[in-house]
């Protein structure tokens, strides 16, 4: 077998690219912000996108299927505001009850879209749109409009305030078990061979339709963690909280490589995708520009790195095709 | 579903006027006067010359879904839409402020829309290998961070000289301009999907794009005069909403595009491309006004009309689902 180049090994790895983009990324912001890489700094990125790389996870799972979920911000704000409220009306105060009951409503939002979208043969898209209606609405309605202030949830802040341990060990465990699941185990292999190719997973005994469900089931569930998670960290919960963020969601997807047409994407780009992003966007204050920018370069960045994909893809098709000629 | 648009090709004839009445449109049709009556029961200040009025301030997102109509029907989507009007109207009211004569904000307005069009579509045309969401959705974020950077720190701009703008929201008889130009739109824009090859053209590439192509149809083409399009409505929405609020910020237009696509999609057009048609997505959306104005009349929760309308969107694509594999279902039992 001949040796592939570096420059070959380089383009043909999604991740392998976005180590070195990440890597420039880093150098070039260290030399015009000497202070960009302390400790503090580090640590207050991966908090303030905790949600975003959670919420990514399930992202990747549902694209996989070639799917798109974009009620996830709803269920965040649905279960969210119901531990929220269990709170304020002091129903509950136990940290860990109210993870499981959040991540539960995720669950069941999660099934709903599921058993809707596999069994009904209704556009991703639009069922998800339904429900990112019905929730935040729902949002609305169980708290009456009101908020539940840093009081209310002062206790269970704890979990995730500046400082506390807890949001990143819940981050390191999602990844660690997702990169397992995704690459060692059936069930994540069999998302990828539904995705690649629905028609053949299904002739080769695979139930498309329960895999489509758990993967909406498993965005919803960790859309529900992350509601809770949001609580804790803001130690607060409005109904319109992470209102319009599941593009951002979808964006670190889509740089890290996941393919919206599905079966192509995984879980170390994911996170080196949103990482990119969440970088970006702490750096450019740093550096000069003007936090108002911010959205505008963030957009750029997303066009012009799915543009190249396409561009490198053209130029390597082209090179196969005049090796073949030869 | 031959009722819904006569397109699907079948070999055994379906029609009539039964399968006329139970279709799409028909049943939107009920729908609609169902919920009038609703209205006039629950709210006695539900008359023609109050919904009249209040239907203005929700009239200007009907004329992005004719665009999304169009777009939806060729099998893509657009989710910057939002973002084009928020663009447009920051726009308007920067180059107001400047000392411009209206008309020349107007046309910076619409021109503004038209750009933002075109741009959506030269990539979605280039790059045919993108997915046109990817597409839109990075210019979705470029659109409304040009508008913030030029709206500032401030992150709002109000209309100074507002006299042109009155003179948008004004009436001839009891209609306003908006909604006498959404019917001459309506009409104007179902004629070209449903009467001319254009519109014809649009629904071949949305059932099959390659066969299109090798019918001889300048797929590209098209999709770039409906992206076009689409951006040049939503630049008509940013100007009849500067009419009714004199000001943008930065969430001006915020989650446009969705509650458009959800009237298209309401209406019965698929979002797989070739299927629906624009009537069903034009009385969907005074289906989706009335029900506002009737619940908020009733002072209502703003909120629960959320999900009342998630779930009638739900509840519509359900429906046909459920439908469809019943058909199915009865047509093995007849072949077994």
């Amino acid at each position: 077998m001949e040796k592939k180049s570096l420059w070959a090994k380089l383009t043909a790895s999604r991740e392998a690219s976005l180590l070195v983009v990440l890597a420039v990324l880093l150098i070039v912001i260290s030399i015009l912000s000497p202070t960009f890489l302390s400790f503090t700094n580090v640590r207050q990125i991966l908090l303030n996108n905790t949600l975003t790389m959670v919420m990514a996870l399930g992202m990747l799972c549902v694209m996989l299927t070639a799917g798109i979920d974009i009620s996830i911000t709803s269920t965040l704000a649905f279960a969210g505001m119901t531990i929220g409220m269990l709170q304020k009306y002091d129903i509950l105060h136990n940290t860990f009850l109210l993870f499981v009951i959040g991540s539960a409503i995720g669950l069941v939002c999660g099934f709903l879209n599921g058993i809707i979208i596999a069994k009904g043969k209704v556009a991703p898209i639009i069922c998800t749109m339904g429900f990112m209606y019905i929730w935040r609405g729902m949002a609305y309605v169980i708290s009456g409009n009101a908020w539940a202030s840093g009081q209310d949830v002062a206790g269970f802040s704890d979990f995730g305030k500046d400082g506390s341990i807890g949001p990143y060990i819940i981050l390191l465990v999602a990844y660690v078990t997702f990169f397992i699941v995704m690459k060692w185990t059936r069930f994540g292999r069999r998302i990828y061979a539904v995705g690649a190719n629905p028609e053949a997973a299904r002739i080769s005994g695979i139930n498309v339709d329960r895999t489509i469900t758990s993967v909406y089931m498993i965005m919803g569930f960790l859309a529900g963690l992350a509601g809770v998670l949001s609580v804790s960290i803001y130690a607060s919960a409005q109904p319109n909280m992470q209102y319009a963020k599941e593009m951002d969601v979808i964006a670190a997807c889509v740089i890290g490589g996941v393919s919206m047409s599905g079966g192509r994407g995984s879980v170390v780009g994911t996170f080196l995708g949103a990482l990119i992003i969440a970088i970006i966007a702490k750096a450019l204050p740093l550096v000069g520009i003007d936090a108002i920018a911010q959205n505008l370069v963030k957009g750029i960045i997303i066009l012009a790195v799915v543009i190249l994909n396409v561009i490198t893809q053209r130029m390597m098709d082209r090179q196969n095709l005049l090796r073949r000629e030869l | 579903m031959a009722g819904k648009s006569g397109r699907e090709i079948s070999a055994v004839p379906q029609g009539g006027i039964k399968k006329t009445l139970l279709s799409w449109e028909g049943a939107l049709l009920v729908v609609f006067i169902a919920i009038n009556i609703f209205g006039v029961i629950i709210s006695p200040n539900y008359n023609a010359t109050n919904v009249l009025r209040e239907m203005q301030k929700y009239l200007a997102e009907v004329f992005i879904m004719f665009g999304m109509g169009f777009i939806l029907v060729l099998g893509d989507i657009d989710i910057s839409v939002g973002s084009i009007v928020c663009l447009s109207a920051t726009m308007a009211c920067l180059s107001g402020n400047a000392g411009l004569p209206f008309p020349i904000v107007v046309l910076i307005t619409l021109g503004v829309g038209l750009i933002c069009g075109m741009i959506n579509g030269l990539i979605a045309t280039q790059f045919t290998e993108l997915p046109t969401m990817i597409v839109t959705l990075g210019t979705q974020i470029i659109f409304r961070g040009i508008a913030e950077v030029s709206l500032g720190s401030g992150g709002s701009v109000s209309m100074q000289d507002v006299k042109g703008l009155m003179a948008l929201g004004t009436k001839i008889g009891p209609f306003s301009i908006s909604f006498i130009l959404v019917i001459v739109s309506a009409i104007v824009f179902i004629t070209i999907l449903n009467k001319t090859s254009f519109g014809r053209k649009l629904y071949a590439i949305g059932s099959n794009k390659t066969a299109a192509r090798y019918a001889g149809i300048n797929v590209e083409k098209l999709r770039f005069i409906c992206y076009s399009l689409i951006g040049f409505l939503a630049g008509v929405c940013g100007l009849f909403l500067l009419a009714s609020l004199y000001g943008a910020n930065t969430t001006t237009g915020n989650g446009f595009e969705m509650e458009v696509i959800a009237m298209c999609v309401f209406g019965g057009i698929a979002t797989t491309g070739g299927k629906g048609n624009l009537i069903g997505g034009f009385i969907a959306a005074f289906v989706i006004i009335c029900l506002r104005i009737a619940l908020g009349q009733r002072n209502i929760n703003t909120q629960l009309i959320l999900v009342i309308i998630g779930a009638m969107l739900i509840v519509s694509v359900v429906i046909p689902a459920i439908s469809g594999a019943i058909t199915a279902k009865k047509k093995r039992a007849s072949v077994n």
